[in-house]
């Protein structure tokens, strides 16, 4: 019986940060402190319903893309952080999303309402698929595994031109007429985002949750408490490629296009990277990510080419530093322990000729 | 019998340059247990090194710009290795998945800034212009310097790791690294070394592919994904795993642009969704625990 | 008494190396039994046949009447056969709370509850456990945080929460203080006295195997060479010769 190594992520992660809940129910939590987020979250609510009012429209879009793409890193990290299981082909249901309105509007002229509910249907179904074959392989393989998944069907979109029309994508007059006002749509986003999340929470608070962060962080030990571990973890892949084809839909109506790139593997590597730069131990870090990666995406593009080399380095030094993402900046302690870190670290650095690394040891598991 | 022999020496082609960027991968992963998703960009920066040191001459200029790119971004690899690498060896796939994606979408950046977003073109050597003829099948000849260059890589990664004390160091450290270190060894300089190796292999295929591609920014996600299909498909850490790999994507991808070009795409991820599903570990791999 | 477990034939072979050869042994149901033999005699792989997590070369084991060898583990436990495991298995990086929780809501097969908050049904039931383990005090504290022998109690907690009728503990003191082993033999004594559980263990503490131990069966290189009473096992001389050695025969 192997105890799971822990990984340089996991050791971090061991002061859960109080960003808005660490995902499970927390009985020992305070009463001033659920006054404190239920406020905290409230607050976010109503400033992003004023900021619908007041951003002009250029902001208002890229706020509406950062919440499709909140959506989207949320139920990622649904199996990323919650089941340590890291998938690269998340992006497949997010396109499949985008393009269940897109071909429905093309070619059965599917209203766009009735797109909604079914786009995440058929994610669910895909995901059960996928999962089903992927969840077979472990850590490294079952993320390798995922990516040939959403390569495929990349690939698929790309080249079954008479059907998805190619590289151009479709593009078109596909969002119902309540939705063309710019700030109708964001209000919309923002609802459906806002239930999204609000679902996702639920279900990673209910024992489902708490028997998927179980399995996380040992397999064989819920295995021998009686959870049939293969089962569990493919619902969890059902979920979370359910909700990510929900954040493609809401990403249409930002876009009002579908394109095969939606499904690239770079775009599953964005959602892992939304996930790991907001802070993947924590519900709403995924949230925060998306919205950093997304203004800054924007903002760069504008006043600099080089926003790919600030992207890399933001990524690198978390990846580094600060493991816990930028919503451990918000625990109550981040800057002496990251200075502890970096000590550390650099303390480490010094005798690295002598450093071992087993292995098998680095094999261990994805966090 | 013609397209017989279209088909062997166009897979065979593919295969080669194919073969020669997995077994850099490859090889890094067996030796270190490293996930270089910045294998693409090494591979990218040698095609540009390449279109810059050769100058569409096609004289010897040609060969000196191959041992060019494949020196310099070598050299480039150690800083990588030394500044980033070195901190994240310890850690667990994750890690190295994200860490070395970053530095891919750091030196993506940086290349955009050097090369520009334009197209490159390389011309071919003059001793591999033009076309061949063989049992009625004409085929560019360039295909055989590829096909050659596979084979001496080949060749040569067998005898690093089984006639010198360096590749012995690298078997030894796939098994057992604290016990190398106890010998003698300074582990951190056999590292550097295997992904100066790695990084050298990667640019060595790129720099040799330009003249048959157009050398342009995204050539390092095309390839890595490619890259890790043939590697998974061998069993990550074996070089005859890489070699087969590369071969089973080579028909698949030949014959499919062959007999099926609209789905010649879909070969490469079925084959490889095909051989994980049956065999968890690859053909040629040692199973992980 | 009746036999709560019966292994017969029981045979794991790896490659050509015999771990289990030809294993008969039974467990009386609300007894005490422990497993011994030197290292590398086969207790671990027993143990892990009997819990499902190694697939039985040959052999049968029948448990509370029903046929379990070769059944998946998650099956086997699901009919009352718990274990707490040599090397610590626990959940790092979640609350011991949680981690009770978690293995509740396993019991119940609730793992497919979205619909309910965690707390609700589990709490209650989990601090009791807890209390039992002696670990109430430290609840909200993260797994990984706690000293090797409150994550061994921590360990007995989880299996505990199973209710099941067999515990399975692999040599459930080592490590510990001396201290700790005595929490933890009166907490085994108590579990069985009290709540009338079945305890197989396997163990090094030959103070322990003869304190309280009902049945003793000696494995050496896989085979089964003494089986039975303790007094007996104690008298036999092919045990006392073969592993017990001069430590016994010098306190006798």
């Amino acid at each position: 019986m192997n105890q799971p190594v822990r990984t340089t992520l996991q050791k971090h992660s061991e002061r859960l940060v109080p960003f808005v809940g660490r995902g499970p129910v927390d009985v020992h939590r305070r009463p001033r402190q659920v006054a404190l987020r239920v406020g905290g979250v409230v607050a976010l609510l109503v400033l992003l319903l004023v900021a619908g009012q007041v951003l002009d429209i250029a902001r208002l879009l890229t706020l509406e893309e950062a919440l499709a793409l909140a959506a989207f890193a949320m139920a990622s990290n649904l199996l990323i952080g919650y089941g340590g299981l890291v998938s690269f082909g998340q992006a497949a249901f997010f396109g499949i999303g985008s393009y269940t309105v897109a071909l429905g509007w093309l070619h059965w002229q599917l209203s766009f309402w009735l797109a909604l509910v079914i786009a995440p249907l058929i994610g669910g179904a895909v995901a059960g698929i996928i999962g089903l074959l992927a969840l077979r392989s472990r850590r490294l393989y079952f993320a390798l595994l995922t990516l040939a998944f959403s390569q495929l069907c990349y690939v698929l979109a790309q080249e079954r031109y008479t059907f998805t029309q190619g590289a151009n994508g479709v593009i078109g007059p596909m969002l119902p007429d309540s939705l063309i006002d710019p700030r109708h749509a964001y209000l919309f986003v923002l609802a459906v985002a806002a239930a999204a999340a609000l679902v996702l929470w639920k279900i990673t608070t209910s024992p489902f949750g708490l028997v998927l962060r179980a399995t996380r962080e040992n397999r064989e030990r819920m295995q021998a408490l009686g959870v049939n571990v293969f089962g569990h973890q493919l619902l969890a892949f059902v979920i979370s490629g359910a909700f990510c084809s929900l954040a493609g839909v809401l990403f249409v109506v930002y876009s009002q296009s579908a394109y095969p790139e939606l499904l690239d593997w770079t775009q599953s590597g964005y959602a892992v990277y939304m996930v790991v730069i907001g802070g993947m131990f924590t519900f709403l870090g995924p949230a925060l990510g998306a919205g950093v990666y997304t203004f800054a995406n924007q903002y760069l593009a504008q006043h600099t080419s080089d926003w790919q080399l600030i992207l890399g380095l933001i990524l690198l030094v978390i990846v580094l530093f600060r493991p816990d993402g930028l919503a451990g900046l918000l625990s109550p302690r981040p800057w002496r322990s990251a200075a502890r870190r970096l000590q550390a670290r650099f303390g480490q650095q010094e005798d690295s000729t002598t450093d071992t690394t087993d292995p098998d040891r680095t094999t261990g598991e994805l966090p | 019998m013609r397209t017989l022999i279209l088909d062997v020496v166009g897979i065979l082609a593919t295969a080669g340059s194919l073969f020669i960027v997995s077994s850099g991968l490859t090889l890094v992963f067996g030796a270190m247990r490293l996930i270089n998703v910045a294998h693409g960009s090494f591979y990218m920066l040698g095609a540009f090194v390449m279109t810059t040191v050769a100058a569409n001459s096609a004289g010897a200029r040609f060969w000196v710009a191959v041992a060019a790119a494949t020196v310099v971004v070598a050299v480039l690899s150690v800083v990588v290795e030394v500044s980033v690498m070195r901190r994240i060896y310890a850690s667990d796939h994750l890690t190295h998945l994200l860490a070395t994606f970053a530095v891919s979408l750091i030196v993506a950046d940086l290349a955009l800034r050097v090369w520009g977003s334009g197209g490159r073109s390389v011309r071919e050597p003059s001793v591999a212009t033009g076309a061949v003829s063989l049992g009625g099948a004409t085929f560019p000849a360039y295909d055989l310097v590829l096909i050659a260059a596979a084979f001496a890589v080949g060749l040569g990664l067998w005898l690093l790791l089984t006639r010198t004390p360096f590749g012995w160091r690298i078997r030894a450290a796939v098994d057992d690294p604290e016990l190398l270190s106890c010998t003698g060894t300074r582990l951190s300089l056999l590292r550097t070394g295997v992904f100066m190796l790695g990084a050298a292999l990667a640019a060595f295929a790129g720099a040799l592919v330009s003249p048959q591609v157009t050398v342009a920014p995204g050539m390092d996600t095309a390839i890595i994904v490619s890259a890790f299909i043939v590697a998974v498909i061998g069993g990550l850490g074996s070089i005859p795993g890489a070699a087969l790999g590369a071969l089973i994507i080579g028909v698949a991808e030949t014959l499919g642009a062959s007999y099926a070009p609209s789905w010649s795409s879909s070969f490469m991820y079925l084959a490889m969704i095909a051989v994980l599903v049956m065999l968890p570990s690859g053909l040629l791999g040692r199973a992980e625990r | 008494m009746t036999a709560l477990l019966r292994a017969t034939g029981l045979t794991r072979r790896f490659g050509g190396f015999t771990a289990v050869d030809h294993v008969d042994m039974e467990v009386q149901e609300g007894g005490i039994h422990a497993v011994i033999g030197p290292n590398g005699a086969g207790k671990t792989t027993l143990f892990r046949l009997l819990t499902g997590l190694v697939r039985p070369t040959e052999g049968r084991i029948v448990f509370a009447g029903s046929e379990i060898g070769g059944s998946r583990p998650h099956k086997i436990a699901r009919r009352g056969l718990a274990q707490s495991f040599q090397l610590t298995a626990i959940f790092p990086r979640l609350s011991v709370l949680e981690s009770v929780q978690a293995a509740i809501i396993a019991r119940q097969r609730h793992t497919r509850d979205v619909l309910h908050w965690t707390g609700r049904s589990t709490t209650a039931e989990a601090g009791a456990i807890l209390d039992r383990v002696g670990l109430g005090a430290a609840s909200g504290q993260l797994a990984n945080t706690l000293s090797h022998g409150d994550q061994r109690a921590l360990d007995l907690a989880l299996a505990l929460a199973g209710r099941p009728r067999l515990l399975l503990l692999d040599e459930p003191t080592a490590g510990m203080s001396i201290l700790e082993t005595r929490q933890t033999i009166d907490l085994i004594v108590d579990l069985v006295r009290t709540d009338g559980l079945t305890v197989l263990f396997s163990e090094h503490d030959m103070d322990m195997v003869f304190g309280i131990s009902e049945t003793i069966t000696v494995l050496h290189q896989g085979r089964v060479i003494a089986d039975g009473p303790a007094a007996t096992v104690r008298a036999d001389d092919d045990v006392m010769a073969i592993y017990l050695g001069n430590a016994v025969r010098e306190r006798n």
